[in-house]
């Protein structure tokens, strides 16, 4: 069922059926069964309405923020401003405006191994069916539905991994998406495939080329870690400070699987990222890591949800957010235990370190447990920098100003040890001492 | 996050959840009366109801006033379980004058419900009002020395009724302003046909030394349905207030909504426990609220045992300065029970600190949930919450929810909330075991150790009865 | 040459006197002991002296080098040449011990001037060997998961690496071991000398055996009231607090 085309417009915003149309007349010859696919979103996209403030799935959102106005799909970019982080790679896909700007196989054997690192729209073609299984199979249940089906009809193009059964791949592969230009919408994806015993490392980049071109980000992921496999997966956000974002990641891990997967938030003006991971299978492992540094009117809002379906699952969330000047973050996030999912591990943490006096710290921890034999945790704790752990580092002679820098460094390693490469920890640490330094502590 | 909850359907109710069930058979009525309010809700039997009470005009409006705001606002079910659906209100009677009251003879209680009221220890003048065989405590005899005291230090202790007719300069100030009648469908319902519950006022400096309880008032319509309770503490003075028991009670009306309202002047406190263990047919859903002020402290201690559904969050809005506040919670879900209970803190001035401890234990089929709210404003400094609630699951399908909601501005505040749910060791047990304890003795012993210092909190008869209860529901869900 | 006056000390935790009247001088090349039973005010005098937040000095002053500290922030006090080894020394989870102790050595170097890495280093697992330090302690979060001996020895690590002119050192046996009380002693006796005070703030005699005082003095009820050499450490060892609060009770009013 179709709306009329006036009571669509606030539910579209720039997303039209004229501009869906026209975004489906500008791809390259794809399976029809993905195009359905596609159609279907544009009409479920269309149907369903904006969040609204007393939606439970939005509580202490900023749901007025959600526009969907003055964005359109962009026109190619020449140029990237992509800067290494200095990490040796074994591939390297590098997205600008949603299509493909670079493809590089740096490890020489990847090919002869079965490795596959390409993009979405060729992976369609060629490898249709693990793509047919895998791409947006779980649904979205954190509330952004509306979102997701935007995704999925605007998709252009993404990045496909697939590592065959026992293959692991040593050096981490790196994915770039970059968005460039005012009012640009970009819709990345990265699809992430490790078969029965296989292992890999993927890194998610997303940034914009500054801080005041306002665009609009609605992305996500589906990680997939079958028998025995490994994952380990960073994404890093980074936006411009003048865009709306959207992310929605899933993670199924199956048995004796274990997924970890670590984000950094530094960029946006209005974040959204809903994280859901399945553990499905006896022996299932799911890490999930954050940190986010919010600072002036940026608002990080993170949905979570940890789902226990058999037993003698693990399932481990540590979400780590330092507010300055007037941020505003809320995390939210639920664990579920199935009553069949005994001898379950589910523990969620969720720690909020004040550094000014205008931010705001939400916390909506969650418990939903039908199985009685299973230790489940979660806790959050909000406060400002330990004045007696100030003091002591003032005691050796450090002024105040050094020692919460300090300090709030020392907040996040904690999340950054959970990191098994030493080379990854270092330039995330070193990401995250820079974007901080670069601002001085209001105090 | 999920928005709605599936209820669990209620496994053992027999009685059909509305109204009085007549064909049960084990109760009988006078059928000749003089007060009838009839059954359903409507502006007449406010009207009635204010009538028999011979109520100022005020009162009057303020019934009907609520009586519209209750119609117009929905049942809750977009957060709340949907069994509420279940609660048919045209079939409740709201009003019961002492006349009415239905009885039954002592063989027609049920065994168990004997069996119960003796391995708890219950004495023997308090059976049969428990049980519904008589209508009225009579507590002159038992009591008549509290009533004493509490007289001479000028100490006000009425039920509602009273409080509002002999003392409308104390009360009428309070009255619905801690708790105002559109805060919730359940308040509503309250302030329109209240009647009963009690109504304090305790003058400056005065430190009542005895707990006061409800089964110190005479002339009480002690079915309590629709209780509201007002509770106010002057400067610096201190009060204890206890209602309800261990024991099971017994109620015909299957709808229960109680008010509570609290208020702690500058230095006073106030320290509220309640112990609830209503039949499995009942809804009890009560709406409890204190207001602190400068360096007053109010106190939750809140057990709850029995009724099919039981929603109920005390909360503290922290006025004063330095106010402090704090709910304990101790809640038990067994087969056919949710235990839907939490706190609500909501800080209004610097230095306020607020504690909760709720420890809940579901058993069978039973469910607990927790929900709490922790409310941190900008521009407060020096605020603090520390929340910490704890599940026991015992038997495979227990359930257990917790759903709190925290929020802080500003960076001289500080927040900390943990939650865990585990089930009894295994290795404790059978340590216990290898010493001579049955499989439920060491149950029940692990089990008070996990309420233990929530538990100790209790007046010491509370906490007694509510060991011998605990092994009690403990046995069935053994093996 | 540098002294710490106290001079006629008052202190207050909210309303609550507990420092009355404090008066005391340490000079470099002097190790002073002040003893007393618990609750008389010991550790709180050792935090003013480094500049706690939580505590009110409501009379009397404490002189570095001549100058008031009152007025100046801890970190300020620590440059100045004042050194706190804690009773019960901070967690701090996420800072390695190697850039905890570069930060503070850095904080002491003029502005613009670096540290010269290699030096550090070199000295840094210098003293980490003579504490019996493993060095692989430098990459561990300063104090976190450690013993109550490798936290004391971490303070004393901490104080030969930051070279203080002043050090009062707050109950540093309490926890300890004999084996860590004289690896820490020795620590401290290594570092004494005429470029420093010391002031050892202890409830048991245990301490001074091995960190030999050139003055005692007994603390009660807020203030000092009487002092001596070391034998005075003895004495009150054998016949307990208890005897000087009879000799104080038996003075004329």
């Amino acid at each position: 069922m179709t709306a009329t085309t006036a009571s669509l417009a606030p539910m579209v915003g720039a997303f039209t059926r004229a501009a869906f149309e026209a975004h489906l007349a500008s791809l390259p010859p794809l399976p029809e069964w993905w195009l359905a696919r596609k159609r279907a979103a544009f009409e479920r996209f269309a149907a369903l309405p904006l969040p609204i403030r007393t939606d439970e799935a939005w509580r202490f959102s900023n749901v007025a923020g959600l526009t969907l106005d003055g964005f359109a799909l962009p026109a190619p970019a020449r140029a990237v401003p992509f800067a290494s982080i200095g990490i040796s790679k074994a591939a390297r896909l590098i997205f600008a405006n949603g299509r493909l700007f670079s493809r590089e196989i740096l490890a020489p054997d990847l090919g002869r191994r079965g490795v596959v690192v390409d993009t979405l729209q060729n992976a369609l073609r060629e490898h249709s069916e693990v793509v047919r299984e895998h791409l947006l199979a779980q649904p979205a249940r954190l509330g952004s539905g509306k979102f997701s089906a935007l995704h999925e009809a605007f998709l252009v193009d993404g990045a496909f991994v697939h590592v065959p059964r026992g293959v692991e791949v040593e050096l981490p592969i790196g994915i770039f998406s970059f968005a460039l230009g005012d009012g640009a919408a970009v819709f990345p994806h990265t699809l992430v495939v490790a078969d029965e015993g296989a292992r890999v490392t993927v890194i998610d980049y997303f940034g914009s080329q500054n801080d005041t071109e306002r665009q609009l980000a609605v992305g996500a992921n589906d990680l997939y870690a079958g028998h025995g496999a490994r994952i380990t997966y960073v994404g890093k956000q980074d936006w411009s400070h003048q865009a709306l974002a959207l992310q929605s990641n899933s993670t199924v891990v199956r048995r004796d699987a274990s997924v970890q997967s670590l984000n950094l938030h530094l960029g946006a003006r209005q974040a959204r990222h809903e994280s859901h991971s399945q553990l499905q299978a006896p022996g299932a492992n799911s890490e999930m890591l954050s940190l986010t540094v919010a600072r002036d009117d940026q608002e990080f809002d993170q949905r979570t949800l940890q789902i226990h379906q058999a037993p003698n699952t693990r399932s481990d969330l540590l979400y780590k957010n330092a507010l300055l000047q007037k941020a505003r973050t809320i995390f939210s996030g639920l664990i579920v235990v199935d009553p069949d999912a005994q001898k379950t591990d589910a523990y969620q943490s969720n720690r909020n370190l004040m550094l000014s006096d205008e931010a705001e710290a939400n916390s909506l921890p969650g418990l939903e447990i039908q199985a009685n034999d299973v230790r489940c945790t979660h806790g959050a704790t909000t406060s400002r920098i330990d004045p007696e752990q100030e003091f002591y580092l003032q005691t050796r002679g450090i002024p105040k100003r050094a020692a919460d820098e300090l300090l709030t460094f020392g907040f996040f390693e904690e999340v950054l040890n959970r990191l098994s490469q030493d080379d990854l920890h270092a330039a995330l640490r070193t990401l995250i001492q820079t974007n901080f330094t670069g601002e001085k502590v209001a105090r | 996050m999920k928005s709605l909850i599936d209820s669990g359907t209620a496994a053992t109710v027999e009685n059909p959840v509305a109204g009085i069930d007549q064909t049960k058979g084990d109760f009988t009525y006078d059928v000749a009366y003089e007060f009838d309010a009839g059954t359903g809700l409507s502006a007449r039997t406010v009207d009635y109801i204010s009538s028999v009470k011979k109520e100022a005009d005020w009162i009057r409006a303020f019934r009907h006033q609520a009586l519209q705001v209750f119609q117009s606002k929905p049942m809750p079910t977009h957060w709340a379980t949907r069994d509420l659906e279940n609660i048919d209100f045209d079939r409740i009677r709201y009003y019961l004058a002492s006349g009415q009251k239905p009885k039954r003879t002592w063989d027609e209680v049920p065994e168990d419900i004997k069996r119960t009221f003796e391995r708890l220890g219950i004495p023997e003048q308090e059976r049969k009002f428990l049980a519904g065989v008589e209508a009225q405590f009579d507590s002159e005899a038992a009591y008549s020395n509290i009533k004493e005291i509490v007289a001479k230090q000028g100490v006000i202790f009425v039920n509602s009724t009273e409080g509002l007719r002999e003392h409308p300069e104390l009360f009428r100030r309070w009255f619905g302003k801690v708790i105002p009648t559109g805060d919730n469908k359940f308040s509503a319902l309250n302030s329109a046909v209240f009647s009963g519950g009690s109504f304090i006022y305790v003058p400056p400096g005065v430190k009542v030394a005895q707990p006061l309880q409800a089964y110190f008032r005479i002339n009480a319509e002690n079915f309590g349905q629709f209780e509201r309770t007002l509770i106010i503490a002057d400067e610096g003075s201190e009060v204890t207030y206890m209602e309800g028991c261990t024991a099971p009670k017994f109620s015909t009306a299957t709808l229960h909504s109680a008010v509570v309202e609290l208020v702690a002047l500058k230095g006073a406190k106030i320290q509220y426990i309640t112990v609830q263990n209503w039949a499995n047919n009942v809804f009890n859903l009560v709406t409890k609220r204190g207001l602190a002020h400068e360096e007053a402290e109010i106190k939750w201690i809140d057990c709850n045992i029995g009724s099919r559904l039981t929603m109920k969050y005390p909360g503290v809005v922290l006025k004063g300065r330095k106010a402090r506040g704090e709910v304990i919670s101790i809640a038990l879900a067994n087969d056919g029970q949710h235990q839907d209970t939490g706190a609500k803190m909501i800080h209004a001035a610097d230095e306020t600190t607020s504690n909760v401890v709720s420890k809940s234990i579901s058993v069978g089929q039973g469910r607990a949930t927790y929900r709490g709210q922790v409310h941190i404003p900008k521009r407060l400094r020096g605020c603090k919450n520390n929340t910490e609630c704890d599940a026991l699951l015992i038997n495979t399908n227990s359930r257990t929810d917790t759903y709190p909601a925290i929020t802080v501005r500003g960076e001289r505040n500080s927040v900390q909330h943990e939650a865990s749910v585990s089930k009894v060791s295994e290795d404790m047990i059978f340590y216990m075991q290898q010493r001579g304890l049955t499989e439920g003795q060491a149950m029940s012993l692990a089990v008070n150790g996990f309420i233990n210092d929530l538990a100790r909190q209790f007046p010491m008869e509370y906490s007694v009865e509510l060991k011998r209860l605990i092994d009690l529901e403990m046995e069935g869900s053994v093996g | 040459m540098s002294s710490l006056v106290i001079h006629d000390l008052h202190v207050s935790i909210g309303d609550k006197p507990i420092v009355k009247g404090l008066s005391l001088t340490v000079n470099s090349g002097e190790v002073h002991a002040i003893m007393g039973p618990n609750g008389t005010g010991k550790s709180t005098l050792a935090k003013v002296i480094a500049g706690h937040p939580d505590y009110t000095v409501t009379g009397g002053d404490v002189l570095l080098d001549g100058r008031s500290v009152l007025e100046q922030e801890a970190d300020e006090r620590a440059r100045a040449g004042l050194f706190l080894a804690f009773q019960y020394p901070s967690e701090i989870p996420g800072v390695s011990i190697a850039n905890f102790l570069r930060a503070a050595v850095q904080a002491r170097l003029p502005e613009g001037e670096e540290i010269d890495a290699s030096a550090y280093y070199k000295r840094l697992y210098a003293k980490m060997d003579l504490l019996k330090i493993d060095r692989k302690f430098t990459s561990r979060s300063v104090n976190e998961g450690f013993s109550g001996g490798e936290k004391k020895r971490c303070e004393i690590l901490q104080m030969a690496m930051l070279e203080p002119k002043m050090a009062v050192m707050d109950e540093t046996d309490s926890g300890l071991d004999i084996d860590a009380l004289r690896i820490v002693s020795e620590g401290v006796n290594a570092l004494r000398g005429p470029g420093l005070g010391v002031l050892m703030i202890t409830h048991y005699q245990r301490l001074l055996s091995y960190i030999v005082p050139d003055f005692v003095h007994v603390m009660y009820d807020g203030r000092i009231v009487k002092s001596g050499d070391k034998s005075l450490a003895l004495e009150l060892e054998t016949r307990g607090y208890d005897w000087v609060k009879q000799e104080l009770a038996a003075l004329p009013a």
